[in-house]
Order: C-alpha cells, then structure tokens, then sequence
C-alpha cells in the first residue's frame, strides 16, 4: 500500500514539475506567471489560453516559416488561413506565397481563446527586363550587315591607289556606312609577299589611308575610322600565285566593337 | 656568376706564369703590317696561324667532351674572322701540344706549316669549371714569343665553354688581326616563326645559344639593338594597332615607349642611344621618318613625302645623317637626309627596288637589297659612300635581304632563301664565307648587336 502512495507522490511530484517548466516557458511572454494552480482539485473549466508564433517572420518569397502554438485548457485548436485543425501543440511548416496574418484559435470547456502570428513575404524585385535583347539581335544583325554589305577593296601590284573597277563596290561601302553612322570600323591594309617587308608595311598603310580619304571624300566622320597597316603579314592567302597575290592585295573593313 | 668569373680569371693570371704579356698597340706597333680591312676585295690572305687541339690537362667525366667543344669553337671563330689564315691540321707535326715545352719553334716555321702563329694550351675540368690555359706564342719572334697567357675560366657547360673560346678567339683577333676587335662575344637579334607566330629572338653570332625575346603569340618584326647591347626596339603588331616595344635581352624587362599613333614600325636607334628614329602615319595617308627621345617623347617629324617613307638608319659614326627608304620616284629607293629632315638625296641612281639599308660602324658604306627588275631576286650590295660605287655580294641564291653589319665591320648577317625557307646567314663584306646560322623554322630580319661586354 505505502508503494503504491509512494509511486503517486512521485507521479504528483513530476506533474508539479511539468507544470512549472509550463509557467518558467510562459515567464518568456512577459506577464508574471499565476502561482500554480492547487494540484489536487481542478477549477471548473478554466478558460483556455493560445500563444502562436511564426519563426521566422519574415522570409523571402519561397522560403518557408515555421508556426509553433501552444494552448492550454483547449480541446481543439485551429490555425487559419489554411492550416486547418491540428494538435493542442506542436508546429507546422507553412510557404505562404504572400504576406499572411495566421490566427490560431484554441477552443475549450472554459471558451475560446485567439492568437496571431504575422508571416511578412518579401516579393524579390522583377527580373530586369531583357534589354540585352532588343539591342542584341539589332547588333548581331548590324555586323550581319557590315559583313554584306562592306567588303575588301584590292590593289594593283605595289599600287595604292583606288583601281577605277574597285572604285563603284566603294561606293557601296561608303553608302552603307553614311546610313550606319553608328558603326566605327577599322581599315586594314595588306600586301602580297613580294616585296620587302618593311616597305609593305608602308604601302599597306597607304592602301588603308587611300580608302580613308575616299570615305572621308564621302562626308564620313574621321573619327569612326581606325587605320592599321598588317604588310605582308596577315594573308588570306597562302599559295605563291597571282591569284593568291591579287587577293592578298587589300584593304580590310572591320567593324570595332 | 659574372664576379666569380672574374675572381677565378684573377686568381688564374696571377697563378699562371707566362712570361711577357705585350699589350695590344705594341704589339700591333712591332708588327707593322698594313691595317687588314675586308672590304669588297676577295682573296684576302690573312696571318697564318697553327691551332693544333687542346689538350686535357686532367681526367674528368666532362673534359673530353667540353674540350671537344671548345676546339671547334676556337677554330671557328678565328677561321671566321676573316683576317687569319688558318693552316690545316694535316700540315701539323704528330704530338699532342698542350704546354710550351711541347713547341718546337721549327717544326712550325718549315715551309710545310709556315705559321706565323700558334695558338695552343690545355683544359682543366673540376669543381663545376672549366680552366683553359691559353697561349698564343709569334714564332717568328723569338724575343716576344708569348703573345698571350692566359687562364680563361667559366663554368662546365656547353655555354660556359664556348664562352670561353669566344674569348680567346677575340683576344686573337685584337692582336694580330689588325687591331679591330673580334665579334665572337656578339649576338644577332632576328624574326623566328619556329614556334607558330613570329616572334624576336636572340642568339649567338655562330646562331647558337638562342632564345625568344617576345612571346606575344602577334607578330613582332625589325628587332634592332641599343648600342648599349641590352635594349631591343621592334614592331608589334596587335589587333587594330601596330606600334613600337623595347624590351631588355636579359631580362625581358619592358621599357616604356610613347606610341605617336597610326601605324608606327622599324624603330633605329642612334649612335649615343637617346633617340629613336622611325616610320608612323600618325598624320594620316602615309608613313613619314619620325624622330623621338627613346621613351617616344619630343616627337618631331623629318621627312614630307607623298609616298611610302620607312626603314630608317643613322650613320652610326657621326649620328648626323639617317638612310632611309622611299618610293616618292615611283619605286622604292634608299636616300639619305640629314638629321634633321634637310637635304634628301638618293644615293643609287639606277633603278629597281633598293630597299634595307644598314649603315657600316665606320660611316662609309651602306649594305642595301637590291632588286633590279621585278622578275630577278633580291641580292645583297655594299654601295660604297665616297666612291658611289655598289659591289654585289650575293647571287644566284634565292632572295637575299636585310643585311645588318657587325660591329667590326667586316662582317655581314641577311637573310636567304637558298635553302629554300627565309634563314640567317652570314659572311664577310666581301661575300666570301658565307654560312647559315638558322635551321629551324623561318627566320628572317636579322639584327646584329654592337660590341657586348661580358
């Protein structure tokens, strides 16, 4: 018999102790926690009691919030918007796409009893949008158009001087560039290997600058324009022929990024 | 490396007994024999000279192979001189001559050898050097028979090796080759595309020892040395912009230049080293002969032409007058203004295309390329100032250009393609001795450098 009063005291003994770990949780809430409740005779339906909270309280759009409620003297709890009804206590996982206020209300013997918790999104700002398109694709097809419609003038052996055959593909160069008054290019003048080599870099040089002075002859802006002379150093082509030699003899339009 | 050099090079001529060191000019005195000066004369016969082989003084696992070296070096480099004849080794008496007391005098005068000179000694190899006891005795002289004794020291290597017989080899010809320094202590710059882009290069003046300057992975052209021997100026071609660099030989080291804009290419330096001379289109049309401080500022222009004006050069004797090259006659041309732009001539009337001028260390003649119709190779010239008169050094050979004279004078670089493929060759001024430098790749726009000191 004594057993058994033992093992109800200890049994009393830890109830007291849960109960004050309960009230130590509640001294977090700020108010000075009621002296304990007499153990032995329970009031009547005591009025129930609900705190909620949201941790964190703020999450990026996504992210996920954790609700955490406790209620006491409550048969049954239910958390809205979308939670629904649930356990006593415990937490719950929500992704609210929006801000959300989330009202927890714990229902009992002694009445009811609410609480709030606020889950504040934060809406990343848009993407920015796709500028880098409408310039690109005109871009691209700028140099799309350079490369139709500006092309290499050629020379005669050691000769700078703008070739009367050449003269009309130049025009056309020089039409389309006055239209593209955007664009800023760079001549490049080239020999073939014959010749030395020193001395092609300076007849490359005047290739380059006699196309210069036709454009700018043209009413185009000498500041768009970049010269470079290569001499005989850049060949398009590579054989030792008249062939290979007539086209290597030029002047090279590229466009500057 | 260079002190401990020096250190050993001490302690050698203070341990090594010879008997009678004559310095140079007295020697030169006592000799009197006429100035020899290669110039466009062939069948020079310089003096006569016995270099029997080298001998190893003691057993080392290296000294066969550096003392093998070592004879071919020397050999080279005194037969190259061009200012001594060398007498074959079959003429030799049997022996092995590696001390003074292995020289009989008559042995080497007999009519078979008939040497005025010999030059012999032995090699030592150990602890990481190499030693060469050097001598050079004038076996028609028996009261100054030791010319030269010497210990010539560096470290056992390959390179330390033939540096040691390049010296030997020049205090030779300073001493009995009429008194102009040797070139065997020089380096040419030049053009190499062995390795994919062209890039600048620098070697020996044999062609050996060579390594790259740029690796720009561009195109870098017309290297051309400071007298002080350490700068090289050259073109570097990038996207869209072609300009001038000057980089150190020793350690790559960059130094800044000022590029004036345009195109702007072959760099020349002049005689005391403060200035660059060169060719831009910084104005526009065409390319014009510039001058700058080194650095590309003080920029001042030299030459009004509607034409092609490049490759220019100073007289390096005097720095007051610049070769250049020209195709304001219709054809490329070389002329020659003074320093300050006025009064431009050409100096070759005939026609063609004369391009690549390189000004001789004495002022006195230019070494062009001359192409005398459109169909014909390039040839090397040697257009004499005073006389007006051009010699051919080159012919039936493939394209010959750019010539670059040593600083002695006597000796020319260029490059050809008689082996097919653009090389380094070099010979003397007078055409003779022509042997080619390069093997590998394509290599052209040779440069040879002043005298260094080591």
């Amino acid at each position: 018999m004594t057993l058994f009063r033992r093992k109800d005291v200890v049994l009393l003994l830890l109830i007291v102790s849960v109960l004050m770990a309960a009230s130590c949780k509640k001294r977090v809430a700020a108010t000075p926690p009621p002296p304990p409740p007499p153990v032995a005779p329970a009031p009547p339906a005591p009025a129930p009691a609900i705190t909620l909270r949201a941790q964190p309280a703020t999450i990026e759009r996504g992210q996920s919030s954790t609700l955490q409620w406790e209620a006491r003297n409550a048969a049954t709890v239910q958390i809205d918007p979308e939670v629904g009804q649930v356990a006593v206590t415990g937490n719950r996982q929500v992704n609210p796409t929006s801000s959300v206020t989330y009202t927890a209300r714990a229902t009992g013997p002694g009445g009811t009893a609410t609480d709030n918790a606020r889950v504040t999104v934060n809406v990343p700002p848009p993407p920015p949008p796709p500028p880098p398109a409408p310039p690109k694709t005109p871009d691209k097809t700028i140099s799309q158009l350079f490369l139709e419609n500006v092309h290499e003038i050629y020379f005669d052996y050691d000769k700078a001087d703008i070739r009367p055959d050449e003269v009309a593909k130049l025009q056309n160069n020089a039409t389309w560039l006055k239209q593209n008054a955007s664009v800023r290019f760079t001549l490049e003048g080239h020999c073939d290997e014959r010749g030395s080599e020193e001395y092609n870099l300076g007849l490359g040089d005047r290739r380059a600058n006699a196309v210069k002075e036709f454009l700018l002859s043209q009413g185009l802006a000498a500041s768009r324009i970049n010269t470079v002379s290569y001499g005989e150093e850049r060949p398009v082509c590579h054989e030792q022929n008249e062939d290979c030699y007539k086209r290597n003899r030029r002047a090279a339009f590229t466009m500057n990024p | 490396m260079r002190k401990l050099s020096i250190l050993v090079l001490l302690f050698g001529l203070a341990t090594f007994a010879y008997p009678r060191l004559m310095s140079p000019r007295s020697f030169a005195e006592r000799q009197q024999r006429p100035q020899i000066e290669a110039h466009t004369d062939r069948g020079i016969v310089g003096v006569k000279i016995a270099v029997p082989e080298f001998q190893v003084a003691a057993a080392d696992p290296k000294a066969d192979a550096l003392t093998s070296t070592f004879n071919k070096v020397l050999w080279d480099d005194l037969d190259y001189s061009g200012v001594l004849t060398l007498v074959s080794r079959s003429f030799y008496p049997l022996g092995k001559f590696a001390q003074p007391g292995d020289i009989h005098v008559e042995d080497w005068t007999t009519p078979a050898v008939d040497a005025e000179f010999i030059a012999f000694g032995n090699t030592r190899v150990s602890g990481g050097r190499i030693s060469v006891e050097a001598r050079l005795w004038d076996l028609k002289n028996p009261q100054n028979r030791e010319a030269i004794g010497k210990r010539y020291g560096s470290e056992d290597t390959e390179d330390g090796t033939r540096l040691v017989a390049h010296e030997f080899a020049d205090a030779i010809v300073e001493l009995i080759g009429g008194g102009i320094r040797g070139i065997a202590q020089t380096k040419i710059a030049y053009v190499s595309d062995r390795n994919g882009s062209k890039e600048v290069y620098v070697m020996d003046y044999d062609g050996n020892n060579s390594y790259p300057l740029t690796s720009y992975r561009s195109t870098a052209l017309t290297p051309v040395w400071a007298p002080d021997g350490e700068k090289i100026a050259f073109t570097r071609m990038r996207t869209g912009a072609v300009g001038l660099e000057i980089l150190s030989r020793i350690d790559r080291r960059s130094y800044p230049f000022q590029n004036p804009g345009g195109t702007t290419t072959t760099p020349a330096w002049s005689p005391d080293g403060s200035l660059l001379a060169f060719a831009t289109s910084r104005d526009g049309s065409d390319t014009e002969i510039y001058v700058a401080d080194w650095n590309g500022k003080n920029l001042r222009r030299l030459t009004v032409s509607k034409s092609v004006d490049i490759s220019p050069v100073w007289n390096p004797k005097t720095g007051r007058e610049i070769a250049f090259v020209s195709d304001r006659s219709g054809s490329a041309q070389i002329y020659i203004m003074d320093a300050e732009g006025t009064n431009v001539r050409r100096i070759i009337e005939e026609g063609g295309t004369a391009v690549n001028p390189a000004w001789s260390s004495d002022g006195q003649r230019i070494a062009f390329a001359w192409q005398k119709s459109r169909t014909s190779y390039f040839d090397i010239y040697v257009h004499d100032l005073a006389t007006g008169k051009n010699d051919q050094l080159t012919q039936d050979s493939g394209n010959n250009e750019r010539p670059t004279w040593a600083p002695d004078g006597r000796h020319l670089a260029f490059e050809s393609t008689r082996s097919g493929t653009a090389q380094i060759c070099s010979m003397l001024a007078d055409g003779t001795k022509v042997r080619q430098i390069t093997q590998t790749g394509k290599n052209t726009g040779p440069a040879w450098s002043q005298y260094i000191e080591h």
